[in-house]
């Protein structure tokens, strides 16, 4: 893939703060790229370095390899979703859509046409009289996003562009957005703090934190292996055991941890490079890949543990056990829900009730310490 | 749901609370109806009266206005008010905008300060504010004495005080903070997002404040202009003090029937003309939102 816009080394500073840190990406032709961390991390100062917004007191921002970091944000061919969508008030719908063609001089019989066009994409046809006022708030983000994209941008940039929408307006937004990024085959770079619409949209996955990247890949990398503390933490609800390795291989390890030893299996992904005999790390064991009772007498791994709590969350419920060997400690366990009245295994799952919980050695993998 | 939650809403509580409402209101309203309705229909009615002999006789008649409008020298001086009112207001209007506009993309502390440099003289007593400007008019005053200074002229200049010019520069630096107010105000109601978005559509700064800025602080424009017009055209005490002989405005008309001429009648009168024209300025600059914008 062509690589369309690559940040070397930038870094951005407000007073003491460092917000982002010598960062470099890489951002391809075409591609969908969600920046995902939470608030606070950089992520919009990164969307904003990149629009034009902030200038970089480090580094460099090149365009095909030209330096734009001095650019000002009128002469990049890039174009923003801002979060409030920032809709001129004073002009209606059609003027909003056709206010980037009107200041470049273009004739009207042009920005005509490219408005209706634009409209009809986003499913606005005959919405040109009305005022941003007139409008709901997914209907405003649509406008939001055919003003952007009439200037057939190198880069449409989206500032959490869901954040405003209720659930199930977001839900059906997250399917248009891709739909018309496809369409339209334009690069965007849309950030988020929600991992699901960061996940759900993008071809790949920058997670930032501190302003920093801690993880860039595509979305089923990043959520099934985390390469570090942060991503494991931020990325779904994971269990992360604090341990030491004991013993390495090539294939595995064996970490000592307060719940005693546990043995890892080394995935494809993996990294096995970093990790040295007696390095401090985490654990990390997905809720929905740990086995209870006699299931769990076929696991590499098996604990004795006492049930704390149980949760009905819908779909799946959740249960909370200690393991006897270190009470302070709890493990969440992932089950699809029961139908009322079936019991699951035949023991029960009260509270307080001992249980047998365990994994295999290849459902579980090692990250950093550091974040 | 909704009509339930309707349902809801018309039980007794409802009128409970309005009643609460109502309890609320009073004191506010009383205040309202005596210390201004009233005396303003007060007027309305010593407008109808006459003048004999020195004294008020409770007589209905037209005279007053009659007299206003075949009198040459009422409706000139109300023409001459409205002249003052009305360039004052422009003037105020090309130098606060921009006033308003700096201190709107300032940021942080320097921010405050600048607004409360604009705020500060109202503070003071508004005579003083027009005893200042004699201080820098007068022939012994700041511009006099700085040119002199400076050897542009050897004898203070008459010019700068006791004229229709004072009138109107005095008018313009005393009622300027009632411009920069609300186009402040008005400024500062366009959100950041909205100058970004533009310029991230490509637009120049100069093309930002014409199709964004501009449009969206109008209400705020109308409001300054509506306070200026009606404060300059109702104020009678900067022509007594530094409009000298030229001075005779139709405010200091009306101050003069009530004080001096002892017609009390014929000023109330002309208050209500005054009236009806302050008023449909308001009205006239509500179209606009003005009023929003206080």
């Amino acid at each position: 893939m062509k690589e369309l816009l690559r940040l070397g080394k930038v870094t951005k500073c407000f007073g003491p703060v460092v917000a982002v840190d010598a960062v470099d990406l890489s951002i391809y032709d075409g591609e969908f790229l969600a920046i995902l961390g939470p608030s606070g991390s950089g992520k919009t100062t990164i969307l904003r370095l990149i629009a034009g917004f902030e200038t970089p007191d480090e580094g460099r921002i090149l365009l095909e390899d030209r330096d734009i970091a001095l650019t000002p944000v009128n002469q990049r061919p890039f174009n923003t979703v801002f979060q409030d969508y920032a809709l001129f008030p004073n002009m209606n719908v059609f003027k909003n859509i056709a206010y980037g063609l009107m200041v470049r001089g273009i004739g009207r019989q042009e920005i005509k046409q490219r408005v209706e066009e634009a409209l009809e994409m986003v499913a606005l046809s005959g919405f040109g009289e009305r005022y941003p006022d007139q409008l709901s708030g997914g209907q405003r983000q649509r406008v939001a996003l055919a003003r952007a994209l009439i200037l057939r941008p190198k880069l449409l940039l989206l500032d959490e562009p869901l954040g405003a929408l209720d659930l199930a307006l977001r839900k059906q937004m997250q399917i248009t957005l891709k739909q018309i990024q496809e369409q339209v085959n334009i690069t965007f770079v849309h950030v988020t703090h929600d991992q699901e619409e960061g996940l759900t949209m993008s071809d790949r996955v920058a997670i930032i934190n501190e302003g920093q990247i801690q993880q860039l890949d595509d979305p089923k990398a990043v959520y099934f292996y985390p390469q570090n503390f942060f991503t494991a933490n931020f990325m779904g609800e994971n269990n992360l055991i604090k341990g030491r390795v004991v013993d390495l291989s090539a294939s595995g390890a064996t970490v000592e941890t307060e719940i005693g030893n546990v043995a890892v299996k080394f995935a494809d992904k993996q990294p096995i490079a970093p990790i040295k005999g007696g390095d401090e790390l985490y654990v990390v064991i997905r809720p929905e890949n740990i086995l209870i009772g006699d299931q769990a007498g076929t696991a590499g791994n098996i604990y004795e543990g006492i049930i704390r709590r149980r949760v009905f969350v819908g779909s799946e419920e959740k249960l909370f056990v200690s393991p006897v060997s270190s009470p302070e400690l709890e493990i969440m366990i992932k089950l699809h829900a029961l139908k009322a009245g079936s019991g699951y295994p035949s023991g029960g799952l009260d509270r307080k009730e001992k249980i047998r919980i365990g994994w295999h050695q290849d459902q579980c993998w090692l990250v950093s310490n550091n974040s | 749901m909704s009509k339930i939650r309707a349902n809801l809403s018309m039980q007794p509580g409802k009128k409970h609370r309005r009643f609460g409402l109502y309890t609320l209101l009073f004191p506010t309203s009383v205040w309202l109806l005596f210390f201004i309705l009233i005396p303003i229909a007060m007027f309305g009615v010593y407008s109808f009266w006459v003048v004999r002999n020195e004294t008020i006789v409770r007589e209905f008649s037209f005279g007053n206005y009659v007299r206003f409008f075949t009198n040459p020298l009422y409706p000139a001086l109300l023409l001459r008010s409205l002249i003052i009112a009305f360039g004052v207001t422009i003037i105020t209007f090309v130098m606060s905008y921009p006033l308003a506009l700096h201190i709107f993309r300032q940021s942080g502390r320097l921010k405050s300060l600048l607004y409360m440099f604009v705020l500060i003289p109202l503070l003071t007593s508004y005579i003083v504010r027009i005893y200042a400007m004699r201080l820098v008019l007068g022939s012994n005053g700041l511009i006099n004495n700085f040119l002199i200074f400076i050897g542009a002229i050897e004898e203070p200049l008459q010019v700068l005080l006791f004229n229709r010019f004072a009138i109107f520069l005095t008018l313009c630096v005393t009622l300027s903070p009632f411009m920069v107010m609300p186009i402040y105000t008005s400024l500062e109601k366009v959100p950041r997002s909205l100058i970004e978005a533009s310029r991230d559509l490509g637009a120049s700064d100069l093309q930002t404040f014409w199709r964004v800025i501009f449009p969206i602080s109008v209400p705020g424009v109308v409001a300054g202009s509506m306070f200026i017009f009606i404060l300059s055209l109702g104020d009678f005490l900067t022509p007594i003090l530094v409009g000298g002989t030229q001075g005779m405005t139709i405010s200091k008309a009306i101050q003069m029937n009530f004080g001096i001429a002892y017609n009390w009648p014929l000023g109330a009168a002309l208050s209500a003309i005054l009236l009806v024209i302050a008023l449909s300025t308001i009205l006239v600059s509500n179209r606009f939102g003005a009023l929003r914008e206080i």
